[in-house]
């Protein structure tokens, strides 16, 4: 059975990860499954700007970047009770299709069979979001890079939707289309669903077992190459600087 | 671009949200930026998107042939959004 790398880079400041995220994708290490949990932070998607979708005062104590994909923002409480994953794969019309819809689908089954696991009711919505009984549970957003994508997602395990209402300016234009009246009917997360905590390294296991079958492969934990560890460091300046995060 | 005090044009396509800030010259685009949580790629096309519309008059239907025209020249892919959706907010700002 083919072996890919998996690595678990656990409690991360979120600019160290995003330059190890982009290091991941354009060097040249072959498929990659990788989890991190991020410390309190925000990732602004490519397209956002920080001054629309932030209400910067509130944001003090948070570290803010942006990563390479576009999307929404990422938010992270200082509960750090988050499995946020990242794909690396050579696009190849079986296991990362071309087609972006059917891309997003095919990795975010394995979040969907994690859920079901734990028996939940959990569905794709298209583009890029996985649902519990139509309540969102996790977030994905993709990017693409000569011939491979990166795709990084959050299964959230427990979330401060109040928290993330006060740091941020959603407009009731972003849920209207959902059938909701409010963010606060639209989310959802692993510990409200299950009645219980889980402990977070049992759910990382699983999602990792169903990685495996999903893509039939086995995987195989292994670190950083020289090489990449090169290129995180040459990509370390944007991720902290303030010309790329508040442009 | 200095957004504060530039009206805000908001409009949701199936694949995100897309905020719109414009300034307007003799009814061309003097300036204009925006902000959302879509999806496209390639990704820094977004800035030929922009780039390409400065100088346009500010019109629904040249706004939407100049937007087409950036994402043929750029193969731009964007799931759930399309020209029409970016000529949708920039209008809405415009009318704001």
């Amino acid at each position: 059975m083919e072996e890919w790398r998996f690595i678990d880079f656990g409690l991360v400041d979120i600019r160290d990860m995003m330059a190890m995220d982009e290091a991941i994708l354009k060097g040249d290490e072959g498929n990659t499954f990788f989890f991190w949990t991020p410390k309190k932070s925000i990732i602004l998607g490519f397209f956002q700007k920080a001054e629309v979708e932030l209400n910067l005062p509130q944001c003090k104590d948070y570290t803010i970047t942006r990563r390479i994909s576009g999307g929404g923002i990422a938010f992270s409480d200082d509960r750090c009770r988050q499995i946020n994953y990242g794909v690396v794969g050579t696009i190849d019309n079986d296991l990362f299709p071309l087609d972006i819809i059917e891309s997003y689908k095919h990795v975010c089954g394995v979040l969907i069979d994690t859920l079901v696991h734990y028996g939940l009711n959990a569905a794709f919505r298209p583009i890029n979001d996985v649902t519990v009984d139509n309540k969102k549970i996790s977030g994905n957003a993709q990017t693409r890079w000569e011939g491979k994508l990166l795709q990084n997602g959050t299964l959230l395990l427990d979330f401060d939707i109040e928290e993330m209402l006060r740091i941020s300016n959603i407009p009731r234009e972003k849920f209207l289309d959902k059938k909701i009246a409010s963010v606060r009917e639209g989310l959802t997360w692993l510990d409200r669903e299950l009645g219980e905590q889980r402990d977070m390294e049992e759910v990382k296991r699983v999602m990792k077992d169903k990685f495996e079958e999903r893509f039939r492969v086995r995987l195989k934990t292994g670190t950083l190459s020289r090489k990449e560890k090169e290129l995180t460091k040459s990509l370390l300046p944007k991720y902290y600087s303030p010309e790329w995060v508040y442009r | 671009m200095e957004i504060s005090g530039t009206k805000q044009g908001i409009h949701k396509s199936r694949g995100g949200l897309i905020r719109s800030f414009v300034t307007l010259e003799n009814g061309k685009i003097k300036d204009i930026t925006i902000s959302g949580d879509f999806f496209l790629f390639p990704e820094e096309a977004v800035f030929k998107i922009l780039e390409n519309l400065k100088g346009t008059p500010a019109k629904r239907e040249v706004l939407l042939k100049n937007i087409e025209a950036t994402y043929a020249k750029e193969n731009i892919q964007s799931p759930g959004t399309a020209p029409s959706d970016f000529t949708e907010s920039i209008m809405k700002a415009l009318e704001a």
